[in-house]
């Protein structure tokens, strides 16, 4: 048990930070300026905010039982039974979710790429990998995500500093948008873009392995203030160099913006293949990081003492559920309805669990 | 809790499974040569007749829902590959200078872009591949019939690349296309740097079909294109801007119209010359150019109506005086020639100002000044780019240029 | 030649290790010497005496005694049995002459008085008596006595002390190990003459008995890891260590990887500086190859000149070296992925310049780099085992005119013959060749991932190869340390190599006991500046008095 306490605190915010950055970053400012058009940077931040919230009670809580994952607390704190119902929603939430990150992947791979591959064999080239790499402790998985940390932020600084120079100003304004906030859109695209960042739950399977546990919070605002940082950052460029409305009639924004952007002297032209090969590990991150903690958290539910048999036992049913919706545009319904429902799951009941754990002034052993 | 040999067999499954995907062959392979590799498009207006040409590819003859399509005649130039050396022309066939046979220009009709695309992909050995498209040529008269069909479609595939350009052509497109002028190797490629230099020379403000595409978005304003013209020694010369009110072109200006353009938004570099005269005498005139501008625009609304303020700032250089009779000496004589600019400039931004405005054409963009300055304004009144096109042609612009007149190059006098 | 080893014997002590009995010695174990001479001179005839090399010289010692002497002739210094054994024997030492002495005063005369040579020790067993034998020593059985003398007389011819074949460096010491264990523990000696150095010797082997060499500094190692290669070298049980390779196989904590996590070198030098970062060597008698444990990924581009000449310009070359090393992972891959799935890539003119340099070639791009790059490993094994002067022509032979060939015949494209050489000479910039091979091989499934699903295939194996890497532990120590974890310390010695004023501690991965290698004395009288005796403008006030 000694040495599973190896994750150090940058580790640990360098998993959140390359767990979030994932799939969505592609159709994100779609679905900010769905919400608020010109004022689609405003509304990432809200949503981060709110997605920080969320955050922050999972690490209070990882705090407060150094020791112990949610499927553990969770039975300290509401019961036995309770507990373990919610942990196996939550379980199944996230398998669902590995298995929508598949999905968005392999269309978006198939649409503009590689547009004669069959789906199937891109989703589970990239669910193989996924399981392939959940074989391994949780010190290896703090390790892979440290290494992957670096290669995602700086293509993606560079891509979206190379784009400002086709920005304007004009497009974003006015900051609020010309739409009202208190549309029924504006709520849905808040919720969405949170969504998002729901691969943060990862942490309280982190927290447990962490080498000081109590410094989970800051380790939590950093990692969310660059990978929130790097959203806002993607909203404003996008939405600066090709303005709201143009933006509501791509499907991937980010991928455009890549497209559009060349390195000085035309060394390279057409980043976006470049980008997408940054991108694919970030897909890859995201979904080992919400498969992993599918498999972990499942084996802890299971009492079972290691987690490798199940990485490949569940492989099958992510499968599955990943083929199941019809159309690119069916999956995006399901991914935000889904997302939105999830958002009960990753706030709500953490911040009840952390409500009850106060009054009933329960505490894991330290 | 498993047996032994399950595992086993899930084990031996699983690598099956592994090995599945690489087994069923490599979908999306196809090798550079096997690519016919699409340089640039024409598109043209057709006259019904042409219809006999149409070979029965995507649909029965004559059972086509047309509402209101026309007939296009699409032509692509498809790069020859080997007959494009790299270095100093070795290799491949030709050799001996010129660009004698480096393209393959080729044309089909149909009803729709796509349409007319599948039959051109029936006669073309390779598979059609966009990735590097640099110039799309359109007619006037597609222009002006309506562009939602050739936008909707390049903007779906994704081989295209919004760093493309797109121009309007007086006359046929086909014509243009076809054009192999000596300078360059590759005749898109011609078009393409053509454009380029413009936009480098100061002659025309970078607008690839991308930010064409944003602009024909945006609610408060409306996009232009190239307007180009072939000319007897097969080069093409950028005649002006052709101008647009969402997808239907609507007119075009004189190139001079450019420089005013360029001036109102405060485009660098300038590269535009104008004359100027001194006095009333028509043989004191020099030739000016500008070499640097800023531009500011500021909305207001006035009497109910927006009201916009232009003020710009531009730097000037003399290029040629046209007679001995007067010297440039003395910096009364440069304030003289600055001011005579500055009204010379200011009538010309007016004109192409009313122009737009006839034409319900907002192509400086006002339209998002008000969006986003006054937004209020915008919310309550205007909300819409129907509204904003209505409400252009009675708004006032006033512009206040001022000029700094600064060298006169190597000559004294 | 790696044969399998034999199945453990049902005796007794078959649960210990059982290094030492040969078939012949079967029924002798634990057996003593008797004092029946002859008896004992028919033993070693029966065992040895069919070896042609085999000497049994019988003489009298004292004049009295007979006794015999055993020795294999062409293992032994012929001189020293002579002189320093034989004459003494034979003769009584002067101090002595007339003094009259029994059979029971015999060994402690010979030993304390009669024989000057230095190595001379009694032995009963007669298993180690044979041992002796076999490792070139001489054995003198008297008659009457129970014990036997064992002298060291032990003369190998070896080669002399050459460039290290492997490692060819421009600045630095030109010393490589030679097969001789005795001669490569000197040289490391005498770099490091602290008494801190320790150096244990083993046996590993049934048959061939090869001594092993495990060496730390003590002090600065940590005692976990050399008592852990202890365990790991303890239990291995097979016939023949015949190269330090063999060990490695075994000691390695996974054997499956294509990455070494036991690196090898042939300098001393280089040995001495890994033990001093708290590393341990393991040396193999007829091996001129050390190990080094642990190993982790940096070690593989870095050189000894990264340490002995400037820092800057030493770092930029390891810069350079580190995208040789990526360059010959993904440059052929790319390649096929660029041409194959993504031409939209490259500039536009290239693109149809590529595709006409294609234009003739009959095979796919994948097919086509396939070809090429097994015929070039072809030609490389090939230049490795021609004699020196045929070998060095082939290669750029081979290279340039198959190669133009290869292209006018219509079979290749001029770019993919480029890039090949390209990617071969990149993976020559890798200073260890066992890592260069790693990556030179890793190359192939990535170009088939490339041919499969372009960019995306390179970018899924380049992942799995990531990804195994990082799993990968060399004795505990996580194969991409210091890069991850993160340790600020050890990565000044990473892509850079930064002054040793800022590399004051010994990178904390392999958790040294003594971690301060440079005393901040010395770092700040760095910073200071230095004194300036020959200053011009000082002579010349000087010369200016002289003057005058």
């Amino acid at each position: 048990m000694k040495d599973e306490r190896q994750i150090t605190a940058i580790q640990s915010a360098a998993i959140l930070v390359s767990t979030i950055i994932g799939v969505g970053v592609l159709a994100l400012p779609l679905f900010a300026v769905r919400a608020g058009e010109s004022g689609a940077p405003l509304v990432t931040v809200v949503s981060v905010l709110l997605a920080f919230v969320g955050l922050a009670v999972i690490s209070l809580l990882g705090m407060r039982f150094p020791n112990k994952s949610i499927t553990q607390y969770s039975e300290d704190i509401i019961g036995k039974w309770p507990g373990r119902i919610g942990s196996a929603l939550i379980i199944a939430y996230f398998a669902v979710l590995s298995a929508l990150t598949a999905r968005e992947f392999g269309e978006v791979v198939i649409t503009s790429v590689l547009t004669r591959t069959p789906l199937e064999v891109t989703v589970i080239v990239m669910l193989l990998l996924a399981a392939l790499a959940t074989r391994n402790s949780v010190t290896t998985f703090a390790y892979i995500h440290h290494f992957y940390f670096p290669l995602l932020l700086f293509p993606a600084l560079l891509i979206v500093a190379l784009s400002l120079k086709n920005a304007e100003g004009l497009n974003l304004q006015p900051m609020w948008g010309n739409v009202s906030w208190v549309r029924p859109e504006m709520v849905e695209g808040i919720l969405t873009i949170t969504a998002l960042f729901q691969g943060s739950f990862i942490m309280t399977t982190v927290i447990p392995a962490m080498r000081r546990p109590e410094k989970a919070l800051t380790a939590s605002a950093w990692a969310m203030l660059i990978a929130g940082g790097l959203y806002v950052t993607i909203v404003a460029a996008t939405v600066g160099v090709f303005g709201s409305e143009e933006i509501k009639n791509l499907l991937w924004p980010t991928l455009e913006l890549a497209k559009g952007t060349s390195l000085p002297a035309n060394v390279l032209e057409r980043l976006d293949a470049a980008f997408l090969a940054v991108w694919v590990t970030a897909v890859f991150t995201t979904l080992f990081s919400s498969y992993f903690f599918t498999i972990k958290e499942a084996s802890k539910l299971f009492r079972l003492g290691d987690h490798k048999m199940f990485s490949f036992f569940l492989l099958p049913a992510v499968y599955v559920m990943a083929m199941l919706p019809r159309s690119i545009l069916h999956m995006y319904e399901i991914i935000e309805n889904f997302g939105r429902i999830g958002l009960i799951f990753t706030i709500a009941y953490p911040l009840m669990l952390w409500l009850i754990a106060l009054v009933r002034r329960k505490r894991g052993s330290q | 809790m498993f047996a032994a040999r399950t595992a086993k067999t899930i084990k031996l499954l699983l690598v099956i499974f592994m090995v599945v995907p690489v087994l069923t062959g490599c979908w999306d392979r196809l090798e550079i040569e096997e690519r016919a590799v699409v340089l640039g498009i024409s598109v043209d207006l057709e006259k019904p007749e042409a219809a006999k040409e149409e070979s029965d590819v995507s649909h029965l003859r004559g059972a086509f829902p047309v509402p209101h399509q026309r007939l296009l005649r699409v032509a692509v130039q498809i790069a020859l590959p080997g007959r494009i050396p790299l270095g100093p022309g070795e290799g491949g066939g030709g050799g001996g200078g010129g660009s004698e046979g480096t393209v393959w220009v080729i044309d089909v009709v149909g009803h729709t872009l796509d349409d007319a695309l599948m039959n051109l992909q029936q006669q073309v050995s390779g598979r059609i591949f966009f990735g590097h498209l640099r110039v799309i040529v359109v007619s006037e008269a597609f222009a002006r019939h309506g562009m939602q069909n050739l936008n909707d479609y390049l903007r779906r595939n994704p081989e295209v690349r919004r760093m493309a350009w797109m121009m309007i052509s007086k006359g046929s497109a086909l014509e243009v296309m076809k054009a192999a002028p000596e300078l360059e190797r590759v005749p898109s490629l011609y078009l393409m740097s053509t454009l380029d230099n413009a936009v480098r020379l100061g002659k025309f403000p970078v607008n690839y079909v991308g930010m064409f595409w944003s602009n024909t978005s945006k609610k408060g304003q409306e996009a232009f294109l190239p307007y180009v013209e072939i000319h007897k020694e097969q080069n093409i010369q950028v005649k002006g801007m052709a101008i647009f009110k969402n997808d239907n072109m609507v007119g075009s200006t004189m190139p001079f119209d450019i420089a005013s353009y360029m001036v109102v938004k405060g485009i660098n570099p300038a590269g535009y010359r104008g004359f100027v005269p001194i006095g009333s005498n028509p043989e004191q005139t020099v030739t000016i150019y500008a070499t640097s501008r800023k531009s500011s625009i500021k909305a207001s609304i006035r009497n109910g109506k927006p009201y916009f303020k232009v003020s710009v700032f531009t730097e000037i250089n003399m290029e040629e005086k046209i007679s001995e009779q007067f010297s440039v000496n003395s910096s009364e004589v440069l304030k003289e020639i600055e001011d005579n600019n500055r009204r010379a400039l200011t009538k010309a931004c007016e004109n192409l100002i009313e122009k737009t405005q006839k034409a319900q054409s907002d192509i400086f963009g006002f339209g998002e000044y008000v969006r986003a300055k006054l937004p209020n304004y915008w919310n309550k009144k205007v909300i819409t780019k129907e509204a904003w096109q209505k409400m252009y042609q009675d708004v006032d612009v006033e512009i206040a240029i001022s000029t700094r007149m600064r060298r006169v190059g190597m000559k004294a006098k | 030649m790696l044969r399998r080893p034999r199945k453990p014997r049902k005796s007794a002590s078959s649960n210990v290790q059982d290094h030492s009995l040969d078939q012949a010695l079967e029924q002798t174990q634990d057996k003593l010497l008797g004092k029946e001479l002859a008896q004992t001179e028919h033993f070693f005839t029966n065992l040895l005496g069919i070896n042609n090399d085999f000497v049994i010289r019988r003489f009298h010692v004292f004049g009295r005694h007979p006794a015999v002497m055993c020795y294999y002739a062409n293992m032994v210094d012929q001189a020293l049995i002579n002189k320093d054994i034989l004459k003494p024997f034979m003769y009584v030492p002067s101090h002595l002459e007339g003094k009259d002495f029994g059979l029971e005063q015999l060994p402690e005369v010979l030993l304390n008085d009669a024989i000057y040579h230095s190595a001379c020790k009694l032995e009963r067993s007669i298993e180690a008596l044979v041992n002796a034998i076999l490792q070139g020593n001489t054995i003198v059985i008297v008659d009457g006595l129970e014990e036997a003398f064992l002298i060291d007389t032990r003369n190998i011819d070896k080669r002399s002390i050459d460039t290290p074949a492997t490692e060819q460096v421009i600045r630095g010491p030109r010393e490589g190990f030679i097969e001789l264990l005795g001669t490569n523990i000197s040289l490391l000696r005498y770099r490091l003459q602290t008494s801190d150095l320790r150096i244990r010797t083993m046996e590993i082997g049934r048959r061939t008995k090869s001594k092993v060499a495990v060496c730390y500094m003590e002090g600065i190692t940590n005692p976990d890891l050399v008592a852990e290669v202890d365990k790991r070298l303890s239990k291995i049980d097979i016939d023949a260590v015949l190269d330090s390779g063999y060990l490695e196989q075994f000691i390695e904590d996974n054997h499956y990887s294509p990455f070494p996590q036991v690196q090898y070198m042939e300098r001393p030098d280089k040995v001495a500086a890994n033990l001093l970062e708290g590393r341990v060597a393991i040396m193999v008698d007829g091996s001129p190859m050390a190990l080094v444990v642990p190993t982790v990924f940096n070690q593989f581009y870095q050189t000894v000149e990264d340490f002995t000449e400037r820092f800057l310009l030493m770092s930029a070359l390891r810069l350079a070296r580190l995208i040789a090393l990526m360059f010959s992972l993904v440059f052929p891959s790319l390649y096929v992925a660029i041409i194959s799935f993504n031409p939209e890539l490259i500039p536009t003119e290239f693109a149809v310049a590529v595709a006409g340099g294609r234009a003739g070639v009959p095979f796919p791009a994948i097919i086509e780099v396939l070809v090429i790059e097994i015929s070039m490993e072809v030609l490389r094994e090939a230049t490795i085992r021609l004699p020196q002067q045929v070998g060095g022509a082939l290669s750029i032979v081979g290279v340039l005119v198959v190669g133009q060939a290869a292209v006018s015949a219509g079979f290749a494209s001029p770019i993919t013959v480029v890039i090949i050489a390209l990617t071969t000479i990149g993976s020559f910039a890798t200073p260890a060749y066992n890592a260069a091979l790693a990556l030179r091989l890793l190359r192939f499934p990535l170009i088939i991932m490339a041919g499969i699903f372009g960019l995306y295939g390179v970018m899924i194996g380049l992942i799995v190869i990531a990804n195994h890497i990082l799993s990968l532990k060399s004795f505990g120590v996580p194969y991409m340390s210091p890069l991850v974890p993160g340790n600020f310390e050890g990565m000044k010695d990473t892509v850079i190599r930064a002054p040793f004023t800022w590399m004051r501690k010994r990178p904390s991965f392999l958790f040294p006991q003594d971690r301060t290698r440079l005393s901040s004395q010395t770092a700040n009288d760095q910073a200071a500046s230095k004194g300036s005796p020959l200053n011009p403008l000082k002579f010349k006030e000087e010369r200016k008095d002289t003057e005058e």
